[in-house]
């Protein structure tokens, strides 16, 4: 077996807990039934491009993007642990190279980010049955946004977890990190009718950016605008990757 | 050789940690590597771990030029570092399969060496508890048993009897003597002498970076402990004893309590009957008499308090 896919087990051991998928799954599944139909006294509809979405269908889809964002939190999790509990420097002084590592995180990442997104899809199915108009574009779609929105998050939560020792640290500052992705972005509520300065940050928010196109692809909404959002996704993924690469490359031991 | 390096050097900035080391191991033989806290020790391991690269010098390991092809060197040793490694969420006997997973070894060998390890690690009542439920001591015991989850040419231990109790090191030092007579070589560190003398064929004295002196643990007393150690206790306190030992090279008082004479010297037998002579004509009165050959402890400790002495 290959160095990495070694390390991707063991890292899908380590990080695939009950209490994470519990709540891998809990969580969404309160938002989507819960907050999606207690809203819907508020918001009757949304209104998508040409099509019209009631707000637990439009809900269901956001916490598709929500739960990818979420689960590549493992990424940090594990470069975090390593670190911390001394299995970093043990795994370089066994038969890999650092390249396996930060490549096993990758793909992990990946593998969590494919398994949530496939997990909401399911659980939110009967809410978005009416509204989905499956197309060509609809599965290459959710499969772009799952990794291309894992490894930008996923780089988020490693470089976080390169610069910060403390616990505490990491806690808030990724905490905060991801507080302000979710909430700030088209995840929960649209961005039209927003106050301005609140829907201009919503699109300086790449988890915005990723919703858009996960309900592109759910509801045959494509446009030029969510080709631009693909454009811009991928270029930030890539850019952060890169910095997430570089800092674990150089992270002394 | 197992491992050769020439003129290594490590440097942090100003701060050489390893000051041009040069060692030659043989195959099947157990190394001590001693020094004091912040010798250059774990700088050492690291460096021949290929974990951190050299400033200079060359580093051989199992006939690989270890500084060329890295992976090919980590693939053939194992490695107990001194700080704590451990995945906090799995159980022992997880986190001992997981090992061998990732040392690629076949699942059923696998199961087998699990059972085996923690049979002799004595790991069967902590089997199912995680990592992070652990006492620092089973922590270390079960870090030092997953390395056996998998073959290996050269075993470095950095210290690793740190939090075991006595039982447990002793039977810790018995098993790598075991596996060093089927031809493991282990490279060990640790600035426990008694350990060092019990378990190594071979022992290098390192300080300030530097190896002070390599040789087996009988050769490295008969060079350096020629001095032998009497104690005398005194039955009372006498206040004059050091005046009245002014003349005699080689012996020490105790003053804080005033009843203690330490004679440290090669003629420590002629020491002996001169500082005899004296307490005779004085009337003072001997407790207790003993004579010590000079232990690892005491050569190590006269090394490094040499090195550090301001000259040096």
């Amino acid at each position: 077996m290959h160095p990495t896919i070694r390390l991707v087990n063991r890292n899908l051991t380590i990080s695939l807990n009950p209490g994470f998928l519990v709540w891998q799954v809990i969580f969404p599944i309160v938002y989507i039934f819960v907050a999606g139909f207690a809203y819907t006294a508020l918001i009757d509809s949304v209104q998508l491009g040409d099509v019209s979405l009631d707000y637990p269908a439009f809900i269901a889809s956001g916490m598709i993007g929500f739960n990818i964002m979420n689960s590549t939190l493992v990424s940090g999790i594990i470069i975090w642990n390593d670190r911390r509990h001394g299995m970093f420097e043990q795994i370089l002084v066994g038969p890999f190279k650092r390249s396996h590592y930060i490549l096993s995180n990758v793909y992990t990442i990946a593998i969590v980010g494919l398994i949530s997104a496939a997990l909401i899809t399911s659980i939110g199915y009967p809410l978005l049955f009416k509204s989905v108009q499956f197309n060509l574009l609809t599965i290459p779609f959710l499969i772009f946004a799952s990794i291309v929105g894992s490894i930008l998050f996923g780089s988020i939560a490693s470089i976080i977890s390169t610069r910060l020792r403390s616990s505490e640290g990491f806690n808030v500052i990724i905490n905060t990190v991801f507080l302000f992705f979710a909430f700030v972005s088209t995840a929960f509520y649209p961005a039209q009718g927003a106050p301005e300065p609140l829907a201009t940050g919503f699109y300086l928010n790449p988890l915005t950016y990723l919703v858009d196109i996960i309900r592109a692809g759910i509801f045959g909404t494509f446009n030029e605008f969510v080709m631009l959002e693909m454009l811009v996704l991928v270029s930030v993924a890539a850019v952060l990757f890169v910095v997430a690469i570089k800092l674990l490359t150089k992270l002394d031991l | 050789m197992s491992i050769t390096t020439r003129s290594l050097y490590k440097s942090y900035g100003d701060l050489t940690a390893v000051n041009g080391i040069d060692l030659d191991i043989k195959p099947g033989k157990v190394f001590g590597f001693l020094g004091p806290n912040g010798a250059g020790k774990s700088t050492t391991i690291k460096l021949l771990t290929t974990l951190i690269p050299p400033t200079s010098g060359t580093i051989e390991i199992l006939g690989i030029n270890a500084i060329k092809n890295p992976l090919e060197v980590r693939k053939k040793i194992g490695v107990v570092l001194q700080q704590p490694s451990y995945e906090p969420n799995l159980s022992v006997e997880k986190s001992l399969e997981k090992y061998g997973m990732m040392w690629n070894v076949d699942k059923q060998i696998r199961k087998q060496r699990t059972e085996e390890l923690i049979d002799v690690f004595d790991l069967q009542e902590i089997r199912k508890k995680k990592n992070e439920d652990l006492s620092i001591g089973q922590r270390r015991r079960v870090q030092v048993a997953r390395e056996f989850m998998h073959e290996m040419e050269l075993l470095f231990l950095d210290e690793p009897t740190v939090g075991l109790d006595p039982s447990a090191r002793r039977s810790l030092l018995d098993y790598l003597k075991n596996k060093a007579k089927t031809g493991l070589t282990i490279f060990y560190t640790t600035h426990v002498l008694t350990e060092a003398e019990y378990l190594c064929d071979e022992i290098a004295v390192i300080n300030k970076g530097k190896i002070l002196a390599v040789d087996t643990p009988e050769q490295l007393k008969s060079t350096f402990g020629q001095e032998k150690t009497i104690k005398i206790h005194l039955l009372e306190r006498h206040d004059k004893l050091a005046q009245l030992l002014l003349g005699i090279s080689g012996s020490e008082v105790d003053f804080n309590t005033g009843t203690d004479i330490i004679i440290q010297s090669r003629r420590a037998e002629i020491v002996l009957s001169q500082v005899l002579s004296i307490l005779i004509e004085n009337n003072i009165a001997i407790e207790d008499l003993s004579a010590m050959p000079t232990t690892l402890e005491e050569i190590f400790l006269k090394m490094v308090k040499d090195t550090n002495a301001p000259d040096n």
